[in-house]
C-alpha cells in the first residue's frame, strides 16, 4: 500500500531515486556473461548526429591516411533515425565542414528558414515579440533528425563503417582506469530474465578507444563520469520536450516559438512549430524539469496547448501522424563536464552537454564535437597511445572552438529562469544586451531531483481533460504514433526505488510521457514497454537501463 | 462460358458450414454472368448436408467420390478439380479461403495457368468482367481488382458471405471418379481440445479487461462464453496479462493476437487504440463499461454503459434463454 | 541439405498506409520495409534444418527491386549462405507471374527443401509457394506449424478449422511456414558482419503482368460512429433484440 511520507506540502524526487546501478554499467574485461567477443578500433555508442559525424570523419581521415580502421557504431533503435527526435533547425557549418565536397542543397534539409516568429501567449491571445538575437535562425534550415541520421548513416556505410542497429551497449568494459569497450544488452528474455529460444547473449566489443554519443542522459557517459568522479560547475539539468507531426490541411511558411502560457509561472519552457513541408508540420513543447508544481505534466500541457487558435487554426482538420517526447540537456556552460575524455574513452553530443539552450540548437555542436574526437582519436591511434593525455586533444580542441565560445556567451540565461519565468525574462534580455556579461559569475543550480515540488492534495493523474482524439491525445495514443511495439514480455529495464509514496506514483505518472507509471490502489504499475527512452523519468526518479534492442520508439520523421 | 463451379468442403462425411458461403457466392457471380452454380465436393462417399444447397442458389451439386477423398488429398484434388474446371468451361471457380481452400485454390490456378484472388471479402461482374476486393496491409486498405483470364478463381473469406436463401431447383448427382495417388498425405486429423478454442478463430470473442478487477472473476466472461455453446472464446486486454491473470496468449492488441470474430464482446475494457488494433475489423462490437466517456464506446456499436457485473450475468441469462 | 528460401521484403506492419497518387498503390515515402515476418519462420527453419544435417546450403532467393539486397542480406545476417536477387521494377499483382520467376530459378538445382512464408503480409496473397510446386510438380504442405525430417521423408503439421492435420511428404519438396514452427534467431553481431561478404548474385527479371489487374487500392470503410444502447442490466433486451435483428449475428 502506498503512504504518504515527508511533509505534505511538498515533495521531493531525490528522495525516492535510486542510485546510478554503476555495478550493472561498469564491468571488468573478461567478465562472465558475454557471447561473442569482437575486436574493432573504435567503437561508437550511439548512432546519432555526433556519433555518425565521428565515423564519417574518422572514416575519411583513414582513408586519405591510407589506413585501415575498424569502426562500429552501436546503435539501440532497430534502424537508423527511429529513436532521434529533435526540432528541428538547424545550423548547416557542421555539415560543411564534415562534407566540403558538397553544397548546401545535398544535404538532408527540408528547406531553408525563411521567416520566423515568437509570441507570448495567454490562454486565448498572443503577443508577438520581436526575435531575440539569441533565436534568431536566418541561414538555418528546417529538418527532420531521423531524417539527418539516415542520410548521414548511409555515408558513413559507405566509407565502410559498421553500424549495428538493435544493439544497445549496456554496459562500459574497463580494464583499471581504462576503457576497453562496451558489452551490449542481451535479446531474447523473459520477464524474469529467463532465456527463450530465440535468445541472444551479449556480445563484448572491445576497441581501442571507446566513444560515448549516447545523447541526451547518456547511461554510460553518466556511469564513466561517476566512476571516474568527473565533475562539473554546476550539475546538468534538463527539460523534456513532446513533440508531434501532424499533417494539415492550412499550409505553414513561418517558424513559430511561442513563451508563456500553457506554462504556469514558475516553469521554464516553450513551444515550436516548423514546417517539414507546406502542410507538414512539426510541433512541440519544451519545459523544464525543475518545474515547481508536483501535478505539472507536459504532454497535458502540450495537449491543452493545441486547443490554442494559434496552432488550431493549423491543426483543425488535420491529422497527427506521430509523436515522441526526449529530454534535452540543459545546463549548457556551467554544465559541460570538466573533462569530456579518459583512458580509451570519449564523450560527445549530447552526453556531454553541448546543447546552447536560448538557440535551442544541439545538432550542429554534437556533430562537431564528433569531428573533434574523431580528430583527436585518429592521432592517438597513430601513436598507438589513446591514452587520457592523448584524447586530451579533443577537449582542447572543443574549448577553443565555437561550441564553447557559444555557450558561454549565454552561460547564465537558462539559470537565469530558476526563479520563475518573468523575472528570468527580464534577466535573460539584460545578459543579451550585454553580451553574457551580466550578472557576472555563475548563477548556482541545483539538480532538478533536488527540486522541491509543491504538492496538491486530492488531485490525481488523468483527473485533467479528456482526450478528444482529434486534436488531443492520450499518453497511450501517442506511444503508438511513436510507432512503439515493444515485445509485451521482456525484462523490466526502469529501476524504480522500494516502497515509493503515492505522491511520488503520481509524479511519475504525470511527468513520464508514454503512460509508462500508473498509480493504481496498491501502489504503482509500472508498463515498462510503454518507454520511448526520453529519460524524464532518470531525471527525476526510476532509472533507466539499456534494454532488448528495437525496443521502444519507431520515429519516422521526428 | 458464363457458368460458376462452387467447391465446397466437407469433413468426415459432413458438409462444412463455409460450403453455403461458397455456394452464395458463386451465385452472386452467376447472377452477374447470367449463368449456373455448379456445386462439387470430394467425398468418399455420400455427403451429408448437401441437399440443402440448392437453397442458396446451387444449379446442381455433384459428389465425387473416391476412397481417398476423405480426408484432403492435395495432388488428387488438384488434378480431379482442375480436370473438371477445364472440361466443364468454367466463367470462374470458387473456394473458400479456409486452410484446405487457401492450399488448393493456389494450385488449381497454377495447374489451369490463371491467377488468383485469394480471401477475397466481396465478388461481382462489372462490365462482364469478374472483379473482387480483397483486404491487404493487415486490413488497413482494401483492393480492388479484376480477373482477367479464364477461369477466374477466387477463395471467400469466412464469415463474410453470408448464406442468402435463394431457392433453386438443384439436382443432385454422385459420380465415382479415378484419382492418381498423391505424395503428400494427410495421416491423421487431430482435433483441438474442447474448450481451447483459440481467440484468433473464435468466430464469438469475449475480452475482459481491468474492470474485472481480480483474476477470479473471469469466470464471469466464461460462463457468458459458456452460454454461447462452444463457439466462444475469452480474451483478455494487455493491463491483465501484464498482471499475469491471463496467459499472454489470450491477449487481443497491437502485440497480442489479431482477432477478426463475428462478434466481439468488450468488458470492462477502456479501449486503447493498442487495443483497437487488435480488434477493430470485427463485424460487431460490443462494449460493456461503467465509464460512458470510455474511448471503447466510439468503436462499439453497441454499447452499454453499467457495471459490469450487473449487466454480463443478466447477458448470460438471456443467451442461455435464446439457446435454451 | 540444400534448401532454398523464397522471402519478399514488405512494408513493416506497422505502417500507416497512405495511398499513392495513382489509386492503386501504397505510397512508399516514408515507409520502412522489412523481410517478411512469416518468411523468417522459413528461413530459421532452414538454418536448422542445415545445422541438423551438419552439412548444406541455404540459399535465398527474391523477386523485388534492387533495394530488395538489404532484405537478402538480413537473412544473410541470420544465417543463410548466399543470396539470388530476380531484380524488377514492379512486381504484378498476379501470384503465378511471381511463381514462374522462381520456379524458373530454382528448378533443377538439386533443393531439398524449398521453402516459404506462408503469406506475405502485404498482399496477403497466400499463393506463390503452392504455386511453384504446383509448376515444378513437387510435393508442398502449406502453413505448417511443427516440421520433422528424416530418411528422405517429412512430416508436418499444418493448423485446419478446428484441429490440426498431419501431413506426411517425400523430399524434396515445397514447404510454407506459420507461426509457431520457430522462434527465429536474431541476427547476431557477427552474423551482421559476415553477411556483408556473402555472395548476393543479381539477375534481372521480366515478369508478365498476368491475370490479374489492380483497380484501385482505398481505406476500408470508417467504422460507424459508436452507439449507447442503454444503461445497466436493463440494456440486456435491447441489446440482443439489435444484435439479433439489426446486426444479425446470433
Ligand atoms: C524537442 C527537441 C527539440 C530540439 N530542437 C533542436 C533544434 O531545433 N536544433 C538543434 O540543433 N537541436 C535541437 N535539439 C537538440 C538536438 O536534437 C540534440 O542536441 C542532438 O540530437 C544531439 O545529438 P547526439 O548525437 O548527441 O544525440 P542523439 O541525437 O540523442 O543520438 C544519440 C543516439 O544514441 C542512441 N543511444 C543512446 N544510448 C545508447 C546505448 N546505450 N546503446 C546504443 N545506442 C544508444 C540513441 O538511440 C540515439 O540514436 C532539440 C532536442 C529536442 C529533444
Ligand atoms: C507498446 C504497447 C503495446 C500494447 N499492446 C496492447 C495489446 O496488445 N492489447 C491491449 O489490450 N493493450 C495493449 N497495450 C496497453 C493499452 O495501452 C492499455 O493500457 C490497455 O489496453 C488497458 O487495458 P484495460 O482496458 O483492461 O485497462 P484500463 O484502461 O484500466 O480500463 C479499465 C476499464 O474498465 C472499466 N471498468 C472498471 N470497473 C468496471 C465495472 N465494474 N464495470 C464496467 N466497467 C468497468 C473502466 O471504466 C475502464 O474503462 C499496449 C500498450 C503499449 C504501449
Ligand atoms: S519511463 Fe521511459 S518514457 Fe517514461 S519518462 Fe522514463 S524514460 Fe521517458
Amino acid at each position: 500500500m502506498a503512504k504518504g511520507a515527508g511533509s505534505r506540502e511538498t515533495f521531493l524526487p531525490a528522495q525516492y531515486q535510486p542510485p546510478l546501478p554503476l555495478d550493472q554499467l561498469i564491468i571488468q574485461d573478461g567478465a562472465a556473461g558475454a557471447g561473442d567477443r569482437m575486436e574493432l578500433d573504435v567503437v561508437i555508442v550511439g548512432a546519432g548526429p555526433a556519433g555518425l559525424a565521428a565515423a564519417i570523419e574518422l572514416a575519411q581521415l583513414a582513408r586519405r591516411d591510407g589506413t585501415e580502421l575498424n569502426i562500429g557504431v552501436l546503435e539501440k533503435a532497430a534502424a537508423l533515425g527511429e529513436h532521434s527526435l529533435s526540432g528541428a533547425v538547424v545550423n548547416p557549418r557542421a555539415f560543411r565542414e564534415l562534407f566540403p565536397d558538397l553544397q548546401e542543397g545535398d544535404f538532408p534539409f527540408r528547406g531553408p528558414v525563411r521567416k520566423e516568429a515568437v509570441y507570448l501567449l495567454t490562454a486565448d491571445r498572443r503577443v508577438r515579440l520581436p526575435v531575440p538575437p539569441t533565436m534568431r535562425n536566418h541561414g538555418n534550415s528546417v529538418a527532420s533528425l531521423c531524417e539527418i541520421v539516415r542520410w548521414l548513416g548511409e555515408k558513413a556505410a559507405a566509407l565502410g563503417v559498421n553500424i549495428f542497429t538493435g544493439f544497445p551497449a549496456a554496459s562500459l568494459l574497463v580494464d583499471g582506469p581504462r576503457v576497453v569497450g562496451v558489452r551490449t544488452a542481451a535479446t531474447g528474455l523473459d520477464r524474469a530474465g529467463r532465456p527463450l529460444a530465440n535468445y541472444l547473449a551479449p556480445n563484448d566489443l572491445v576497441a581501442k578507444v571507446t566513444a560515448l554519443a549516447e545523447g541526451t542522459r547518456g547511461m554510460l557517459a553518466q556511469a564513466w563520469c561517476e566512476w571516474r568522479q568527473v565533475t562539473a560547475e554546476n550539475p546538468e539539468i534538463f527539460a523534456l520536450g513532446v513533440k508531434e507531426i501532424w499533417e494539415t490541411k492550412r499550409a505553414l511558411g513561418t517558424i513559430v516559438h511561442t513563451l508563456g502560457w500553457p506554462l504556469p509561472s514558475d516553469a521554464f519552457g516553450g513551444s515550436f512549430m516548423y514546417p517539414l513541408a507546406p502542410n507538414l508540420v512539426a510541433l512541440g513543447l519544451v519545459v523544464g524539469l525543475d518545474y515547481r508544481d508536483s501535478a505539472l505534466d507536459v504532454h497535458g500541457l502540450f495537449q491543452r496547448m493545441k486547443r490554442h487558435p494559434l496552432f488550431r487554426r493549423y491543426l483543425e482538420g488535420g491529422e497527427m501522424v506521430e509523436w515522441g517526447a526526449k529530454t534535452i540537456p540543459e545546463g549548457g556552460y556551467y554544465s559541460v563536464p570538466t573533462r569530456r575524455s579518459g583512458d580509451g574513452v570519449v564523450m560527445l553530443g549530447d552526453s556531454a552537454g553541448f546543447v546552447d539552450v536560448p538557440s535551442l540548437k544541439g545538432i550542429h555542436y554534437a556533430m562537431q564535437s564528433g569531428m573533434f574526437a574523431a580528430r583527436a582519436v585518429f592521432a592517438a591511434l597513430k601513436h598507438g597511445d589513446p591514452s587520457a593525455v592523448r584524447l586530451g586533444d579533443y577537449d582542447r580542441m572543443v574549448n577553443a572552438s565555437f561550441i564553447m565560445q557559444d555557450l558561454y556567451r549565454t552561460r547564465n540565461m537558462r539559470l537565469a529562469f530558476k526563479d520563475g519565468f518573468y523575472a528570468g525574462a527580464l534577466k535573460a534580455g539584460l545578459m543579451t544586451l550585454t553580451g553574457g556579461r551580466f550578472p557576472g559569475g555563475r548563477i548556482a543550480m541545483p539538480r532538478d531531483a533536488d527540486v522541491a515540488r509543491r504538492l496538491t492534495p486530492g488531485l490525481r493523474p488523468g483527473s485533467g481533460e479528456i482526450p478528444d482524439g482529434r486534436l488531443t491525445f492520450s499518453k497511450v495514443d501517442g506511444v503508438f504514433k511513436a510507432g512503439n511495439a515493444t515485445r509485451d514480455t521482456i525484462p523490466t529495464h526502469l529501476i524504480v526505488g522500494r516502497d515509493v509514496p503515492s505522491e511520488a506514483a503520481d509524479f511519475y505518472a504525470r511527468l513520464c510521457p508514454a503512460g509508462v507509471y500508473e498509480r493504481i490502489d496498491s501502489g504503482l504499475r509500472v508498463n515498462a514497454p510503454n518507454c520511448i527512452d526520453c529519460k524524464a523519468t532518470d531525471v527525476l526518479g526510476p532509472r533507466w537501463t539499456p534494454r532488448e534492442g528495437g525496443s521502444g520508439p519507431k520515429y519516422k520523421r521526428m | 462460358m458464363s457458368d460458376v463451379l462452387a467447391v465446397l468442403e466437407q469433413r468426415e462425411g459432413a458438409l462444412r458450414k463455409v460450403s453455403s458461403e461458397v455456394v452464395t457466392g458463386a451465385r452472386r457471380l452467376a447472377d452477374g454472368l447470367v449463368g449456373r452454380v455448379e456445386a462439387l465436393v470430394l467425398a468418399a462417399g455420400s455427403v451429408q448436408g448437401i441437399d440443402h444447397l440448392g437453397g442458396f442458389g446451387a444449379d446442381q451439386v455433384v459428389t465425387l467420390t473416391n476412397g481417398a477423398f476423405g480426408r484432403y488429398a492435395p495432388e488428387a484434388y488438384t488434378r480431379v478439380i482442375a480436370d473438371r474446371a477445364q472440361a466443364g468451361g468454367y466463367r470462374a471457380v470458387v473456394f473458400a479461403a479456409s486452410a484446405t481452400g487457401r492450399d488448393l485454390a493456389p494450385r488449381v490456378a497454377a495447374r489451369l495457368g490463371v491467377g488468383l484472388a485469394q480471401d477475397v471479402t466481396d465478388v461481382a461482374v462489372e462490365g462482364g468482367a469478374v472483379t473482387v476486393i480483397r483486404p491487404v496491409y493487415a486490413g488497413k486498405a482494401l483492393l480492388k481488382l479484376t480477373l482477367t483470364a479464364t477461369p477466374a478463381i477466387v477463395s471467400l473469406r469466412p464469415n463474410v458471405f453470408t448464406p442468402v436463401q435463394r431457392p433453386k431447383a438443384g439436382s443432385a448427382e454422385t459420380v465415382a471418379v479415378h484419382a492418381p495417388a498423391g505424395r503428400v498425405v494427410v495421416t491423421a486429423i487431430k482435433a483441438a481440445a474442447a474448450g481451447t478454442l483459440d481467440v484468433a478463430e473464435a468466430p464469438i470473442v469475449i475480452s475482459g479487461g481491468r474492470g474485472l478487477k481480480e483474476p477470479a472473476n473471469f469466470k464471469v466472461l466464461e460462463e457468458l462464453a459458456a452460454a454461447f455453446g462452444g463457439r466462444a472464446a475469452v480474451g483478455a486486454s494487455r493491463a491483465v496479462v501484464d498482471a499475469g491473470w491471463r496467459p499472454h496468449a489470450d491477449q487481443v492488441g497491437q502485440t497480442g493476437k489479431t482477432v477478426s470474430p463475428t462478434l466481439y464482446i468488450a468488458v470492462g475494457i477502456s479501449g486503447a487504440i493498442q487495443h483497437l488494433a487488435g480488434m477493430r475489423t470485427s463485424k460487431v462490437i460490443v462494449a460493456i463499461n461503467k465509464d460512458k466517456d470510455a474511448p471503447i464506446f466510439k468503436v462499439a456499436d453497441y454499447g452499454v454503459v453499467g457495471d459490469l457485473f450487473e449487466v454480463v450475468p443478466r447477458l448470460t441469462e438471456e443467451i442461455k434463454k435464446l439457446h435454451g | 541439405m540444400k534448401i532454398a528460401v523464397c522471402i519478399k521484403r514488405v512494408p513493416d506492419s506497422e505502417t500507416r498506409v497512405k495511398i499513392a497518387s495513382d489509386g492503386k498503390s501504397l505510397d512508399e515515402a516514408g515507409v520502412k520495409f522489412i523481410l517478411n515476418p512469416y518468411d523468417e519462420f522459413a528461413v530459421e527453419e532452414a538454418l536448422r534444418r542445415k545445422e541438423q544435417a551438419g552439412a548444406g546450403e541455404v540459399v535465398i532467393v527474391t523477386v523485388g527491386s534492387a533495394a530488395a539486397q538489404e532484405t537478402i542480406r538480413t537473412a544473410l545476417a541470420m544465417g543463410a549462405d548466399r543470396g539470388i536477387l530476380l531484380q524488377t521494377d514492379k512486381i504484378p499483382a498476379d501470384g503465378l507471374e511471381v511463381a514462374r520467376a522462381l520456379a524458373a530459378e530454382v528448378k533443377d538445382s538439386g533443393y531439398d527443401l524449398i521453402l516459404f512464408g506462408k503469406m506475405a503480409i502485404d498482399d496477403y496473397n497466400h499463393q506463390v509457394g503452392p504455386m511453384v510446386a504446383e509448376l515444378l510438380d513437387l510435393p508442398c504442405v502449406t502453413a505448417i506449424a511443427h516440421l520433422e525430417i528424416g530418411g528422405g521423408k517429412g512430416t508436418a503439421e499444418r493448423e485446419i478449422e478446428g484441429g490440426v492435420e498431419l501431413v506426411e511428404f517425400p523430399l524434396p519438396a515445397v514447404l510454407t511456414a506459420d507461426k509457431g514452427l520457430n522462434e527465429p534467431r536474431y541476427p547476431a553481431l557477427k552474423g551482421i558482419m559476415a553477411a556483408k561478404k556473402k555472395p548476393l548474385q543479381v539477375k534481372p527479371a521480366t515478369l508478365g503482368a498476368g491475370g490479374l489487374e489492380v483497380l484501385a487500392l482505398t481505406p476500408p470503410p470508417q467504422r460507424k460512429e459508436g452507439r449507447v444502447v442503454g444503461e445497466g442490466p436493463a440494456a440486456v433486451l435491447e441489446l440482443l433484440r439489435l444484435l439479433r435483428e439489426e446486426a444479425k449475428v446470433l
